[in-house]
């Protein structure tokens, strides 16, 4: 009986660019674009996955999951979508709205690598478009610079330390 | 001396490219395996293998010369081809070779060392009239100073490692107040890659073009050029695209700066195989910037319209043949491009993207050539480049080049890491680009975007995740014992069990 209440659930995609997909019946292998119903068909061919629409064929696959975050891959192109009920969607809004009154704001490592050098101090005033840190990736130092201004709150990195992508580096107070 | 047995100081696409050349000529090969990728494709097609896997050492393996001089001669290998990077652009690696009585495959040591050091290499092209950049006369050894030369000279001027290569240790100075950070970055850079600080200025021209001539010389003084390869879609100075010939020339200046190529390498009596680069400006104007010393990445675009096999040609060089053809003799037939598929995330400023290759497929047709090391499960490690491989087209035009290439584009499979290819995509499609409109700024002032995704892409990406979700639920909420629970299911194998009930 729960099983097919599931089925007939409305899923909302959500991507990281603020694009939103609702889908009904998924599992159907249905969606519905400008009111016409379109076939999706799964392929799988020498070890790679396809999806077949519109008479095209799409290489695709799932980079990464994580509860109801994904990461697809579609011709080589990332995409990051959380999936929502429509239960979890308005709690999800209602969250947003109060995170929007935080003040501090977080800069993470953008690639994987070694930081070379720290510029910057605890509590200093730091601009937009600053560097922070220099990070080696592939023998190639790249300046990261911040996309915030204000106060440098707690820094979480020590210089010939080596960060994963999207390790906190610092802390910024707005 | 004929060689019999090569050692391959190098791994992935062009250790495979050599062999391939070794295979023909019945020369065995011997290639190291490194503990970074010790299943690597090229250790497959090697005669014999030098194991480095135990090896604890802060050098990396193929940088460490002694270790691979001492290797060759336990091996009793005869010669040693270097590849491209660093080993072959050591001049002490070429003198150690010579000491132990190796032959090394590619030029002199003194060859080497006075291109390789870009002071004395313009110095030697001040001395044959060689068109120059204005710069610094020699290392620049602070700020300060440098600072002086370039309102000397005139800004925007660019720093650059006095013993580099490849783009690293180059910075662009804008203005007086940029120089102290970017000279630290610069030499700092330097310092890491090529253990020497030094750094030198010189005029930065804006809006180049990269030209650069494939030059062949042999043991008994006869220098040849191969036509010019145009590079100019850089970024970051490291070359993405490249293609012979370059739209930029006529028959004219090919002539005329395929003479100035000549006159530089004949001043250091080079011989095997050499790359002269040049900038060419937006009036035709060219000026000397550096010789590389050894085989480039780039190539291949050569060999598919000369028609020659470079590496069988350094190989016969190096046994002491005399080149097999007189300049009179090059003809360029049709068009090349290479495109670089490298393991980089174009969504993330090309940050490498490392793993696994799980699965790949190459295209394939007439005129496609593609080199690679990387094939199913291989690695893409932090430890070395990210390069994938290079998909290389020949073709009677240079619009019949980019029209196979976009199709082989689409049928460049790969699962596991993501890859420049959708850059590629959309390159190839910018107008400007078709036009053979280019130059080295190229990436950073015609491209507004670095790939191309439409709508239906971007729902098919939402309805995967909303499907895999839906389906997880659905087996959480499923009454049964679910055995698969915790295990890795994915909408493709569920399709595939559910036809088969």
């Amino acid at each position: 009986m729960r099983r097919s209440k599931k089925n007939t659930e409305k899923y909302i995609a959500l991507s990281a660019e603020g694009k939103k997909f609702e889908f009904r019946d998924i599992l159907n292998g249905e969606v519905k674009v400008n009111n016409k119903t379109q076939k999706i068909k799964f392929r799988q061919n020498n070890g790679l996955n396809f999806i077949i629409y519109k008479n095209k064929k799409y290489l695709v696959d799932i980079l990464e999951k994580d509860q109801n975050k994904y990461e697809i891959i579609v011709n080589g192109i990332g995409h990051s979508f959380t999936v929502e009920s429509p239960f979890s969607y308005r709690r999800k809004k209602f969250l947003e709205k109060s995170k929007q009154n935080s003040k501090t704001e977080s800069i993470t490592a953008p690639m994987p690598g070694k930081i070379v050098d720290v510029l910057v101090e605890n509590h200093a005033e730091i601009n937009k478009g600053e560097p922070i840190i220099i990070l080696e990736a592939m023998k190639m130092q790249n300046e990261i610079l911040s996309h915030v201004s204000g106060t440098i709150k707690n820094i979480h990195v020590k210089k010939n330390e080596n960060v994963m992508k999207d390790d906190l580096i610092l802390e910024v107070e707005k | 001396m004929k060689i019999t047995k090569l050692l391959i100081a190098n791994r992935g696409e062009i250790a495979v490219r050599i062999i391939k050349t070794a295979n023909k000529l019945g020369i065995k090969t011997c290639c190291i395996k490194t503990s970074h990728e010790p299943k690597a494709h090229y250790l497959s097609l090697a005669d014999e293998i030098i194991d480095f896997t135990d090896i604890v050492s802060d050098v990396p393996e193929f940088l460490d010369v002694d270790r691979i001089i001492e290797a060759a001669v336990a091996h009793k290998v005869d010669a040693i081809h270097p590849g491209y990077g660093f080993l072959a652009e050591s001049p002490y690696f070429a003198q150690r070779c010579d000491d132990e009585g190796i032959t090394f495959v590619g030029p002199s040591a003194d060859a080497i060392y006075k291109m390789g050091n870009k002071t004395i290499a313009k110095q030697i092209a001040t001395k044959h009239k060689v068109p120059l950049l204005q710069g610094s006369h020699g290392n620049v050894s602070n700020f300060d100073e440098a600072i002086q030369i370039a309102d000397k000279i005139g800004y925007p001027v660019i720093l650059k490692a006095a013993s580099g290569g490849g783009g690293r240790g180059m910075r662009i100075v804008e203005k007086a107040s940029q120089m102290e950070k970017m000279f630290k970055l610069a030499s700092n850079e330097a310092e890491k890659a090529f253990n020497d600080p030094s750094v030198f200025i010189e005029k930065y021209v804006r809006n180049p073009r990269h030209i650069e001539f494939q030059i062949f010389g042999d043991k008994q003084g006869n220098i040849i050029h191969l036509g010019e390869r145009e590079c100019s879609i850089q970024r970051k100075h490291q070359k993405l695209i490249e293609e012979c010939p370059s739209p930029a020339l006529s028959p004219e200046l090919r002539e005329e700066m395929g003479a100035e190529a000549i006159s530089i390498a004949d001043a250091v009596g080079y011989y095997s195989a050499g790359t002269v680069e040049f900038l060419l400006d937006e009036d035709k104007k060219f000026y000397f910037m550096e010789m590389n010393t050894r085989i480039q990445v780039e190539h291949p675009v050569t060999e598919e319209v000369t028609g020659l096999d470079l590496i069988e040609m350094q190989i016969k060089v190096a046994e002491g043949d005399s080149l097999p053809i007189k300049q009179e003799d090059v003809q360029l037939n049709g068009w090349a491009m290479e495109l670089r598929i490298n393991a980089e995330d174009v969504q993330a400023g090309f940050s490498p993207s490392l793993g696994v290759v799980h699965k790949v497929i190459y295209p394939t047709g007439p005129g496609i050539r593609v080199d690679t090391g990387m094939y199913d499960d291989s690695v893409i490690s932090p430890n070395f480049d990210s390069m994938v491989a290079k998909l290389i087209v020949h073709a009677d035009t240079r619009e019949e080049v980019i029209k196979t290439l976009k199709n082989a584009l689409n049928s460049f499979w790969i699962r596991g890491v993501k890859t420049t290819v959708p850059f590629h995509k959309y390159v190839l499609s910018h107008k400007k680009f078709m036009k053979g409109d280019i130059n080295t700024s190229f990436i950073e002032k015609e491209l507004d975007a670095f790939y191309e995704t439409d709508q239906d892409e971007i729902m098919l990406a939402a309805f995967l995740a909303s499907y895999d979700f839906a389906k997880e639920l659905e087996n959480e909420s499923a009454d049964d014992v679910n055995f698969e629970k915790g295990k890795e299911i994915n909408p493709w194998v569920l399709n595939k069990r559910l036809k088969s009930l």
